[in-house]
């Protein structure tokens, strides 16, 4: 008998309850069957070791099972936490922007403003405006700057 | 059987699309009956996938972290527990790789790997006796199996998976799926004959 015809009727046995067997296949394998000794052996090991499968028990312990529930309970307490603070975030971030917005609009028309009363020329008026709009990030920047230098050195000690 | 097949299917939809939400939600109380329902299922699952018991159950807790967090990405088109599955293979497979540059090739034949399953049951102390040296005999054999026929075997006869589902959670082709059963079967032979012997 060729190995072909083997290995066909083992891989019908071992995926025998997972796949519909056509019925000339099942003639075929009953044919075979019972001529075949060796492939009769390996379907009784294949249902034994299907059986043993079936048949290993592995069960958590409770205290496995607990500890993971504790686990995932604080997680998802922290996701909550992280969720909540991103959205504060966002809310602050879109509240300062409007803000920021506004107020450049404001300050905008009241320069111009001023400068109309004051009949100076626009280009001074403008720069004025700048200056304002960049004056808080560059006292920001020089004291960044001074805390990390020779100018927070308290002792007056200069190390070069 | 028509009327029952639907019934069936249309109530594990339900339940699939009720997990779904909860777990959008991040529930804790769905996480915790699911921890429950799951636990066996899972933890067998990542014994014979990983060949240890300890390991298992890290990745146990590890995989419920994962659900937690990616559970928006549970898709209830899928069985719950194809996807849980799933989670926890990639998890495996993620510990492998950090542990050294290997996919699941990385689990397999292990000598010092030693399966540590119980064996229970109700009947005679001989069959009892009988029922443990086989559980024993095909644990054994399972250790000296790849893990991808492992895998395939466990969630083929253990879990009771269609091959379709297998094939989802090994992110493999169906034929491969066959194949794998098919080999991991065949491999066990000589295990169950000296069981029998």
């Amino acid at each position: 008998m060729k190995n072909d015809a083997h290995e066909r009727a083992r891989k019908l046995i071992a995926l025998a309850d997972a796949t519909t067997v056509s019925p000339s296949d099942r003639a075929w394998m009953a044919t075979h069957m019972e001529e075949c000794a060796a492939c009769r052996a390996f379907a009784d090991n294949v249902r034994e070791t299907i059986h043993a499968l079936r048949g290993i028990p592995i069960a958590a312990e409770r205290s496995l099972v607990s500890t993971t529930q504790a686990r995932v309970r604080r997680r998802a307490l922290e996701l909550q936490r992280q969720r909540e603070r991103i959205w504060l975030v966002s809310v602050s971030c879109i509240a300062v922007t409007l803000g920021t917005l506004l107020s450049t609009f404001a300050l905008w028309r009241g320069f111009a403003w001023l400068g109309e009363r004051t009949q100076l020329n626009s280009s001074i008026w403008q720069v004025g405006f700048l200056v304002l709009c960049v004056m808080p990030a560059l006292v920001v920047g020089i004291i960044l700057l001074a805390s990390d230098t020779h100018l927070s050195d308290h002792t007056g000690s200069y190390q070069g | 059987m028509n009327a029952t097949a639907c019934y069936f299917e249309n109530s594990m939809a339900q339940e699939s699309t009720e997990i779904a939400r909860g777990l959008r939600r991040r529930d804790p109380d769905l996480l915790d009956r699911l921890i429950e329902q799951y636990q066996r299922r899972l933890l067998r699952y990542l014994v014979y996938l990983t060949g240890s018991r300890e390991l298992a159950d890290d990745l146990f807790q590890e995989t419920w972290i994962r659900v937690l967090e990616r559970g928006h990405q549970f898709n209830d088109k899928y069985t719950f527990s194809t996807w849980l599955f799933a989670v926890a293979r990639n998890l495996t497979i993620d510990y492998m790789r950090r542990k050294q540059p290997a996919s699941l090739d990385g689990l397999l034949n292990d000598e010092e790997k030693t399966f540590d399953v119980p064996a229970t049951g109700q009947a005679s102390a001989f069959d009892l006796t009988m029922q443990r040296e086989q559980n024993e005999q095909i644990s054994a054999g399972m250790e000296h199996l790849p893990a991808e026929y492992r895998e395939a075997l466990v969630l083929r006869f253990q879990e009771g998976m269609s091959l379709e589902e297998i094939a989802d959670v090994a992110q493999v082709p169906l034929g491969t799926v066959k194949s794998r059963i098919y080999r991991g079967l065949s491999a066990l032979e000589p295990w169950v004959k000296g069981a029998t012997l």
